[in-house]
């Protein structure tokens, strides 16, 4: 597949084939694919273009998602804010009869500390693995997060129960357990690169990369599908469900592109990622805003972050108080991806 | 630019040091010279003060250096025939106090503990008073070792190699236990005298000093004097069979009478810091009026100089860590645990440190999950770890010491709560994320811990570190770099191997 898509005038040096490659590529190969590395995304795009105060904002789930309210927004509702250990007895009042929610810290990290919760079955509530937690091992997790133990640097912090998103049939059906989310990386309110994170069996319900979750480039211009990989290779089927993975129009595609600018403009964040959630009948949602997106969105498109960052700061620079309508065209536009066959 | 600036000064100032006030750039190039700084503390009980601290006549009559420090005290040395005192006095005084007396000597001068001939020919000893069956004991002992020894000097082998020998005949036995019960200091030196002036060989307490680099806040070596009928020698009870040598023990004392003598203070004691010292003593006292606020780290006191050699290198760590981090791409758990960790693995031999380190860290770490089924808050268990740690650390330096291995006892080095904290992050990236990533992140501490290890241990590099504070301006420099630069890690050429273009 990727062999077939690489033409005859974007043949380099690097996708030669050589026998180092079984170990490892060349800086000067990387280079060449316009590979960014995580001293590169430090020292280039995040520091300079993120201050420090801003962080607050998005480290903070809840003024994140206050923000989001404000600029209409849609979220996940939040059914309460557990603030000390003495609210955890409460928790089942706030939940108001829902038994499907997630518990997370406010100011988790890479999706530690969260909980997700299906149904309950008596006074236990069940995970989506089907493992059952009693009450008690729900009140010491929320004292867990209430004492900074998934928390950013350890601090004291609050646990956010909020509504449990079930995500579209479409997506589900792409996932092993756990709700795949979507990823789109931004720089300067121009969405650069777009993936699906979507959890395999090894993976554990969790959608991080390193852990054995399949990542799926996202055309940004279409939203469509373009590449997936497992751990660093490309595969064209989840290894667990035998789906196809290539070739999916994400659903609300356009509105997935004006979310993440409005994210951007909300925190004014110079480079971020943007987490999205599909909800069956509420639609997208926004989950988070990370400050530090990582780097593992280039192996799932098979394009170098540089390729797109580049113009975007270009581009930044000619015309400095572009709107919303005007970088979604620009990102449209350039950073069309190579179409794969449309799934019949 | 602020790089260029740092180089500029820092090397301009090590230069300056090396070549205008002779300060040897090079390791293998200096002078080495022992510095025996000797500390008298006490506590003064609010009358007069007098602190007489008997002196190594061998030290003062070289004249290779000798000063002393103290704080509004009058001082000076006395003289008598050859046996020198210094003494402090000052009016009343209250609380701890400190005197330091420093002397200087080259390396290699001999031990200060060659027979010397007597004055007057001393008296013969007083027999010492036994009671009942100890006296008779101790009188068996006496005879049978002078059955086997011909002369004073195989008389206190024999004698010493008895009382040192854990396994001795019942006298001996018998007369040992009486002298440790008698609460007296150096119960084995008290137990020869008498045994020797039994069998008629005058003998008195000696002491001296382990010459060994950055010893420090030792306390005096016990020896013991006798005089073989004609000369008076000085021999190390410990090690009874072997003539002192220079390089390994100074001998501080001898000649009888007392090392340290305080009036009007209590708690009274000596202690020594031997520092190996580099820099000649003329080179030093140009160094310490020149301007180079820097160097005054060597205007310090021994014991505190001592501290320093530490401190020094830790920013060597930190860029190690640095080094690894940036341009290698190790993960490690905690940013500058390694740096501690290393710093620890310097005081004990690194292959046994890094099991000691494996042990505790295994063991703490299936406690800890024992307690994590406790639901525990995070402070408290956090605590309740480092409570485990301690205990397990002193298990075992008692089952190490128990079993043969002295390096048991230095472990409580060890920083105890980076490894309570070390397993707390352990654990929860193990629950987290896999045992695979906490087992890595461990590793890839350790990894950085032994190589920040080997580069603090690089003698050239502590040289440098401790003579040259300054260069650690061009270490910043270099560190400043290292922020800088922009290009990819080394573990990221694995980590995108398999990327191709799409």
């Amino acid at each position: 597949m990727p062999d077939a898509s690489v033409t005859s005038d974007e043949k380099t040096v690097s996708s030669e084939h050589h026998w180092w490659h079984r170990w490892f590529r060349l800086p000067g190969e990387l280079r060449e694919m316009g590979v960014v590395g995580i001293n590169m995304r430090n020292a280039r795009f995040l520091l300079p273009n993120n201050p420090r105060r801003l962080y607050e904002l998005v480290d903070n789930k809840l003024r994140t998602k206050a923000l989001a309210e404000e600029h209409g927004m849609n979220v996940a509702e939040t059914y309460g804010v557990v603030r000390t250990p003495h609210d955890a007895n409460k928790v089942d009042k706030m939940l108001n009869g829902n038994e499907s929610f997630v518990i997370k810290p406010t100011r988790g990290s890479g999706g530690k500390g969260v909980l997700v919760i299906d149904g309950k079955n008596g006074k236990n509530f069940i995970k989506p693995s089907g493992a059952e937690l009693t009450p008690g091992d729900l009140r010491n997790h929320v004292s867990n997060i209430l004492a900074g133990l998934f928390s950013l640097g350890g601090k004291r912090d609050y646990a956010l129960i909020e509504y449990r998103v079930c995500p579209a049939a479409l997506l589900t059906a792409m996932s092993f357990q756990g709700a795949p989310d979507i990823r789109v990386v931004m720089l300067h309110g121009y969405p650069v690169m777009a993936m699906l994170r979507a959890s395999t069996k090894e993976s554990d319900g969790r959608s991080n990369l390193h852990q054995g979750a399949i990542g799926v480039g996202i055309d940004i211009a279409t939203g469509i599908t373009v590449r997936a990989i497992h751990h660093g290779n490309p595969v064209t089927t989840h290894p667990d469900l035998g789906i196809e993975l290539i070739g999916v129009q994400i659903p609300e595609w356009d509105t997935i592109l004006k979310m993440s600018v409005t994210c951007q403009e909300m925190t004014g964040l110079g480079y971020l990622g943007v987490d999205i959630m599909i909800d069956e009948t509420k639609g997208p949602l926004m989950i988070e805003v990370n400050a530090r997106p990582g780097l593992a969105i280039q192996m799932a498109n098979g394009i170098g972050l540089m390729k797109r960052l580049e113009p975007v700061v270009e581009q930044h620079r000619l015309k400095p108080n572009a709107d919303m309508h005007a970088k979604i065209a620009f990102s449209q536009h350039h950073f069309r991806a190579k179409l794969p066959p449309v799934r019949t | 630019m602020a790089v260029a600036l740092l180089i500029a000064v820092g090397g301009g100032m090590a230069g300056y040091k090396s070549s205008k006030l002779g300060v040897p750039f090079w390791e293998g190039d200096q002078v080495n010279e022992w510095l025996v700084e000797s500390r008298v503390s006490f506590l003064a009980t609010g009358r007069d003060v007098k602190a007489r601290l008997a002196l190594p006549s061998i030290a003062v009559e070289s004249g290779s250096g000798q000063e002393s420090g103290s704080l509004d005290y009058h001082y000076n040395v006395e003289d008598d025939r050859g046996e020198y005192t210094a003494v402090w006095s000052s009016g009343a005084r209250e609380d701890g106090q400190a005197l330091y007396y420093r002397v200087r000597f080259k390396e290699g001068l001999n031990s200060g503990g060659e027979p010397i001939a007597s004055v007057e020919k001393p008296k013969a000893p007083d027999v010492p008073k036994l009671p009942g069956s100890l006296g008779t004991a101790a009188q068996s002992i006496v005879t049978r070792a002078k059955n086997v020894a011909a002369d004073p000097d195989s008389l206190f082998v024999a004698l010493f190699e008895q009382i040192n020998s854990g396994a001795s005949s019942q006298e001996y036995l018998i007369v040992k236990r009486h002298y440790e019960k008698e609460g007296i200091a150096n119960p084995n030196i008290a137990m020869g005298i008498d045994l020797l002036g039994l069998a008629g060989v005058p003998a008195r307490p000696a002491y001296g000093v382990s010459l060994r680099d950055q010893n420090s806040g030792q306390i005096p070596v016990p020896l013991l004097e006798y005089y073989d009928g004609a000369l008076w020698k000085v021999r190390n009870p410990a090690n009874p069979s072997k003539i002192l040598d220079g390089r390994e023990l100074f001998v501080w004392h001898r000649g009888g009478g007392s090392l340290l003598d305080v009036d009007g203070g209590d708690n009274s004691r000596v202690t020594f810091t031997v520092v190996k010292d580099r820099i000649p003593l003329a080179t030093l006292t140009d160094l310490r009026d020149s301007p180079l606020l820097v160097s005054t780290i060597l205007a310090l006191p021994a014991a505190e100089r001592a501290v320093f050699r530490y401190i020094v290198l830790i920013p060597l760590g930190a860029f190690v860590v640095v080094l690894l981090r940036n341009i290698v791409g190790i993960a490690t758990l905690g940013t500058f645990m390694p740096v501690l960790l290393a710093l620890a693995l310097l005081e004990l031999p690194l292959v046994q440190g890094l099991v000691m380190f494996s042990v505790l860290v295994a063991a703490g770490l299936w406690f800890r999950f024992l307690l994590s089924r406790m639901n525990l808050l995070v402070v408290p268990r956090v605590a309740a770890c480092v409570v485990i740690v301690t205990l397990l650390m002193m298990l075992m330096g008692v089952l190490s010491y128990q079993l043969g291995f002295s390096v048991g006892i230095k472990i409580t080095l060890f920083p105890m709560i980076i490894i309570a904290w070390t397993l707390e992050r352990m654990s929860l990236i193990w629950e987290e994320e896999g045992k695979r990533s906490a087992i890595v992140q461990v590793s890839g501490s350790v990894i950085v811990a032994v190589c920040a290890y080997h580069f603090m241990k690089v003698s050239q590099i502590q040289y440098w570190a401790f003579y040259f504070p300054e260069m650690l301006l061009i270490l910043l420099a270099a560190i400043l770099l290292i922020g800088r630069y922009t290009g990819y890690r080394l573990s990221e050429l694995i980590r995108f191997k398999s990327f191709t273009n799409a």
